[in-house]
């Protein structure tokens, strides 16, 4: 087990080296860069010259990566071009925002999803398999954006329930039954959008065990029904839809980009977005690589699930690795 | 003020020019749902939530180049010239200056008296070595300044005493009393130790605690992305005291719910709501509507540098091609079809109803029969396959415009369909905006733009029109070039005298629109909406004409409940 998570760590300190290169270079190549949206249209281009000496952009890139991968390393994510902020106290609190947001919806479409696939995959075609059919379609099929407004105009405008947007009232922060009111019509949007494939999920991979052949001895051999599919088939099942979980595991980090912007919810999502339209190279990198981070640990987290779930994978022993 | 691209609402990259100013009879915003708000007796207190659809982007105004900043700046700091609703330069009760400039005889040295009075927010006085500092500042080049351009023309600036300060220009130029003596002074002890190259490093301007302010409203706290608060000055040194205690500038990710937030009173005002979002706030209870033509542009822009045409055949070359296109174009169905009627036709460079435009400018009526004459006449011969022809080359070009932009793409496809009736070929090309600026338009390397303008107040737009204005450094980005016209723009700003400005702008305007370097094509109406609540003197509504004209006065409003 050492071994193994000494033997990933040191493969995704290699991954998150790649990932910033390249990421590095593919917003650099960009056309449009931070000087051309900050200057005045017909700026002499002495100017141009001037203010990309002052922010640092007229040396080449490679010596502009070794910086940034110098003060990265040191625990600093530099500052931002425009308006000189800091750029991890610009993050951090949209991280912790996103995840607010995404985490619940998540947590909240596994629980409702998981539960109800596997119920569905014994009873196939019935009325309850055919209403998650429904929502699973509409779910996919729907842009968030557009189901974000329409549970806005229906349930902020038409009936006043809920606020139309943000994460609280003016000058209620931190109030909790605040936030849950606010959290009420995205989380909504979220889950049914989450739950679509989930549902899909568990199902079938529940369908796929229950056609085995130990599933088939274990009901000759008389095993009552229940335990057949919650003690036999189950944990099998299992295995696949872990995977999935830790795979989409950076989801809660990466956010909803429409679904926080049609919120105005001040999340990682809708700060990258802006910020990609603003080219603050400085942001986009610290968020590329917290995503990377995540992403990592999520396939991390999935194998040693696996382990826990299923005896026959070792993690660490060559030839029966599980990743 | 500033040139400036700035990002406009409406998700409407818009590139704009922020030209200088000085007087005009413009028009007056026409109230359109009930506008009419100079009822009742000023309450104090409240708050009012103003809506924004991006963040500001500093508060260092040597560096502010957006409508979000400068919004916010107007309230915080005080201007040492204000404008009057026509444009005209005053010494009014929240100026910094006690009097207009004097000008000298040769109209190169302007006096300028301070008032006792002025102080900043940390207590110290506000003085003459604050506004010596600002203009040496933007005069700087090391400093870096978007804003720059507008100081070139002054040789000196120097303290008289506490009080007066004395400014000499290199040549006459009257546009420079609207583009830098409108202008905010910022607090030189605020940048003590600085070099003037970190002077963008400065927390001055992001930080509120360590931003000594000047205005009516205090910068009390800026939540990242989400909201600043603005609370009132209770020891605002101005003449005429705000009503509203707090101000809540609060930024939406996207404009739809910006305008549902209007509908619902989370919001009490947006100070442009797009056409596309108009039906959701029209005849709403408690919302009030005040619409009028805003001081921006569109126009369909040629280039007429051979370098950007295959064998250097420009097909634009002929005056008769361009009056051609001009009546191909049917300029009012855009205005009816994609403004959805909030816009007006526009003929030459100046705004109309503005003292500059004297109605000289040719409207080219639409008309595909005469459009068809007019390039039989300059040799475009129909091909077998519906395209004109002339010397072998088919008149074919591509039209560029900033994508996401729903006005522009719209107005593309209309210009298309237009021409290809009368057989040209238009194809469209959306870019990204900022790379749109940095590869075609600041270089001058395209065929056709579909672009805008957004204008200040001085009719003046040498920088965009004459031939010494040519990329890389200039905005005559499509490479026009008539001396005459040149040497015009230049009569335009050599005299402070209205009379003789006017008689150049009305020549010009009649010249750029016979010569078309560009098809002016119409100017978007301004939309603010607010609900019924806020309340104003009639002397502070809204004056949409005016560069932020949607929030001037803001500080003198108050709510009624």
């Amino acid at each position: 087990m050492t071994e193994y998570l000494i033997r990933r760590i040191l493969q995704s300190v290699l991954v998150m080296f790649l990932v910033s290169i390249v990421t590095f270079g593919l917003i650099h190549a960009a056309p449009g860069g931070p000087v051309q949206i900050f200057l005045a249209p017909g700026q002499s281009p002495e100017a141009i010259e001037v203010q990309k000496k002052n922010l640092g952009l007229d040396r080449p890139i490679h010596i502009q990566y070794i910086d940034w991968l110098t003060d990265m390393l040191k625990g600093d994510f530099g500052r931002t071009f425009k308006a000189n902020q800091d750029v991890a106290g610009l993050i951090w609190p949209t991280l912790k925002n996103t995840i607010i947001l995404m985490a619940t919806s998540w947590v909240i479409a596994l629980l409702i999803a998981i539960p109800w696939g596997i119920h569905n995959s014994t009873r196939q075609y019935g009325i309850s398999d055919n209403i998650a059919s429904i929502i699973g379609y509409a779910g996919m099929a729907m842009p968030a954006f557009w189901f974000g407004m329409i549970l806005q105009i229906t349930f902020a405008l038409k009936l006043d329930l809920f606020p139309l947007s943000d994460m609280y009232d003016y000058g209620q922060e931190g109030n909790i039954a605040n936030l849950i009111q606010h959290m009420v019509l995205p989380v909504t949007v979220l889950v049914l959008i989450n739950l679509a494939s989930y549902l899909k999920f568990s199902r079938s991979s529940m369908l796929e065990v229950l056609g085995q052949d130990y599933v088939r001895t274990a009901r000759a051999k008389g095993v009552p029904e229940k335990s057949v599919i919650y003690k036999h088939a189950l944990r099998n099942a299992l295995i696949p839809i872990i995977t999935v979980i830790g795979l989409d595991l950076p989801i809660i980090v990466a956010g909803a980009a429409l679904t926080e912007t049609v919120f105005n919810w001040p999340g990682m999502g809708r700060l990258f977005v802006e910020m990609a339209f603003a080219r603050e190279y400085s942001v986009l990198m610290a968020i590329t690589m917290i995503t990377t981070v995540v992403v990592i640990l999520g396939n991390l987290l999935a194998d040693i699930l696996y382990a826990l779930v299923d005896p026959r994978v070792r993690l660490g022993a060559r030839g029966g690795d599980a990743s | 003020m500033k040139r400036k691209w700035s990002i406009l609402v409406a998700g409407a990259l818009a590139m704009s020019l922020m030209l200088s100013a000085c007087g005009g009879n413009q028009q007056n915003p026409a109230p359109n749902n009930g506008g009419q708000a100079a009822d009742g007796t000023p309450v104090d207190g409240g708050t009012l939530t103003w809506s924004t659809s991006s963040d500001i982007v500093t508060m260092n105004y040597f560096f502010i180049n957006d409508t979000a900043s400068q919004d916010v700046a107007n309230l915080i700091f005080a201007y040492l010239y204000n404008v009057d609703p026509e444009g005209k330069l005053v010494a009014d009760e929240a100026a910094i200056a006690a009097e207009l400039p004097e000008i000298s005889e040769d109209g190169k040295t302007y006096t300028i008296k301070l008032k006792d009075t002025p102080k900043w927010s940390d207590g110290k006085p506000l003085t003459a070595d604050d506004v010596v500092f600002t203009y040496e500042t933007f005069s700087n080049l090391d400093v870096g300044s978007p804003a720059y351009a507008n100081f070139e023309k002054i040789e000196s600036v120097k303290k008289i005493d506490d009080r007066t300060v004395q400014i000499n220009l290199k040549t006459v130029f009257a546009p420079f009393e609207t583009s830098a003596l409108y202008i905010q002074i910022m607090p030189k002890h605020a940048f003590e130790g600085l070099d003037p190259k970190d002077y963008v490093k400065a927390e001055f301007g992001t930080d509120p605690k360590k931003t000594p302010t000047s205005g009516p409203y205090l910068w009390t706290e800026w939540k990242q992305k989400q909201s600043h608060t603005f609370t009132r000055w209770d020891e605002w040194w101005g003449e005429k005291k705000p009503h509203i205690q707090t101000i809540v500038y609060k930024i939406y990710a996207d404009q739809n719910t910006e305008v549902q937030a209007l509908v619902k009173g989370e919001v009490d005002l947006v100070s442009q709501i797009p056409v596309a979002s108009l039906a959701a706030v029209e005849g709403k209870k408690g919302v009030k509507l005040i619409e009028g033509p805003g001081p921006v542009y569109d126009y369909l822009g040629f280039n007429f540098s051979p370098d950007n045409w295959p064998d250097g055949f420009v097909p634009f070359e002929g005056i008769k091609t361009r009056q051609a296109i001009a009546h191909a174009l049917n300029r009012q169905g855009m205005v009816d079809s994609v403004l959805k009627g909030h816009g007006t036709l526009l003929n030459g460079p100046f705004l109309p109803g503005s003292w500059a435009d004297a109605g000289t400018a040719v409207n080219y009526e639409y008309n595909p029969e005469k459009a068809k004459q007019l390039l039989a006449e300059d040799g475009w011969v129909m091909g077998s396959d519906g395209i004109l022809e002339k010397d072998g080359h088919k008149f074919e070009f591509t039209l560029q415009f900033n994508t996401g932009n729903k006005r522009r793409e719209a107005v593309g496809a209309v210009i298309q369909a237009n021409l290809a009736e009368v057989g040209i070929k238009v194809n469209l090309e959306p870019l990204d905006f900022s790379s749109w600026i940095e590869n075609h338009i600041n270089p001058g390397k395209y065929q056709a733009v579909l672009l805008g303008w957004s204008l200040s107040i001085d009719p003046d737009a040498e920088s965009i029109f004459s031939s010494n204005f040519f990329p890389p450094a200039g905005q005559n980005s499509g490479w026009y070039k008539n001396e005459e016209i040149d040497e015009l723009w230049v009569k335009g700003y050599s005299t402070t005298d209205l009379k003789e400005r006017q008689a150049v702008y009305a020549e010009l305007a009649q010249k750029i629109s016979t010569d078309l370097p560009y098809i002016f094509l119409y100017q978007q109406n301004i939309i603010t909406g607010m609900r019924e609540r806020v309340k104003f003197a009639d002397e502070d509504k809204p004056v949409l004409s005016l560069p932020y004209g949607e929030s001037r006065h803001m500080y003198y409003w108050w709510l009624a409940e």
